[in-house]
């Protein structure tokens, strides 16, 4: 019986062997992170809630592939990046329907003018996001959102550390130049 | 032309605020950037930049995806994973070539001592063949030559 709280590689190895509930419980710890990735990059509730269902299943079909010196979270946002890349491809989303009301900022800040201030930002960087080329908007999701390292980014998008790093600073630097245009 | 354009050292500014500059570097960078008027508004915006990302609402899907996966897994009847049939190494096949081999060895020898241990001796042919001649053995000779050619 695994724990709950081990480690993905136990749970992948199980699945390995036609194990649905152990792949089951891997799906609910990345779901939301996959989903979230998938909502950003393609804009649309809709298309992130199918291509998240099929970068699973593409996850299963493709276990037996997987090795322990690859980190599942890492070999899993590869896939769903594919999936988000192929259906911009496919679907030509070159400019994005704005999402609406789901990404009102949090309302934690007390005080009204601040809080107006970052609502505005965020509503700012959103739009910008939509407006930033695909290659960016992707690196920047998964280095500010998700949180992952330039290594972890580089086993993602297939690219060495210091690609990682020229295009995290080209992105920065486009949707900085995006935020300035659109204010003035 | 923005700030970040302008500046030389965007990409170790922008590995700064990843925190992911090796510290003799970070510390030159740091030093340098506060002296100067073209470092230090990118990395004001760098920073204001991850500040904002750091505000955008969390995004949490309503539905269980766990769920759903599964359902289409087995109604679709997506194969399970099988691992991949082995490749053929050579070496696999070395204890059972080793066991064969002792296995004859130890036959052979077996047979040998068995043989041996029989005092049976190897008899020419035609002496074997003697006993089913028209002369009984211990029987006179009709003439020499027959004898002879029968090897008696």
């Amino acid at each position: 019986m695994l724990a709950r709280d081990g480690p993905d590689e136990d749970w992948v190895r199980r699945a390995q062997t036609g194990d649905r509930k152990a792949f089951s419980e891997l799906v609910r710890r990345h779901q939301k992170s996959v989903y979230r990735y998938l909502l950003r990059m393609l804009s649309s509730h809709d298309d992130a809630m199918e291509l998240t269902q099929e970068a699973f299943i593409k996850a299963w079909q493709a276990l037996p592939q997987w090795r322990p010196e690859a980190q599942f979270r890492t070999w899993l946002f590869r896939i769903a990046n594919n999936a988000a890349f192929d259906a911009l491809r496919h679907r030509k989303l070159i400019e994005f329907v704005p999402l609406e009301d789901s990404f009102d900022a949090p309302g934690s800040e007390p005080d009204p003018a601040h809080q107006a201030q970052v609502t505005q930002e965020v509503r700012q960087l959103d739009v910008s996001l939509k407006k930033l080329a695909p290659e960016h908007r992707q690196i920047l999701l998964l280095r500010e959102v998700e949180e992952m390292s330039y290594e972890e980014i580089g086993s993602v998008l297939s690219l060495n550390e210091g690609t990682v790093k020229s295009r995290l600073a080209r992105a920065r630097a486009a949707l900085i130049e995006i935020r300035a245009r659109s204010r003035s | 032309m923005s700030s970040a354009e302008k500046c030389p050292r965007t990409e170790a500014i922008s590995a700064l605020v990843d925190d992911e500059l090796a510290d003799p570097a970070r510390a030159a960078l740091d030093a340098h950037v506060q002296g100067c008027a073209i470092c230090a508004p990118v990395l004001a915006e760098f920073r204001q930049l991850h500040t904002t990302f750091a505000a955008l609402p969390d995004v949490t899907p309503n539905v269980d995806f766990a769920f759903l996966v599964d359902r289409r897994i087995a109604a679709a009847g997506v194969p399970t994973p099988k691992p991949k049939p082995q490749r053929w190494r050579w070496w696999q096949l070395a204890p059972a070539t080793l066991g064969g081999a002792l296995s004859l060895s130890l036959g052979v020898y077996l047979g040998g001592t068995l043989m041996l241990g029989s005092q049976i001796t190897a008899q020419p042919a035609a002496l074997q063949m003697a006993a089913f001649t028209a002369i009984p053995p211990g029987a006179l000779c009709p003439a020499l030559q027959a004898c002879n050619s029968m090897g008696r």
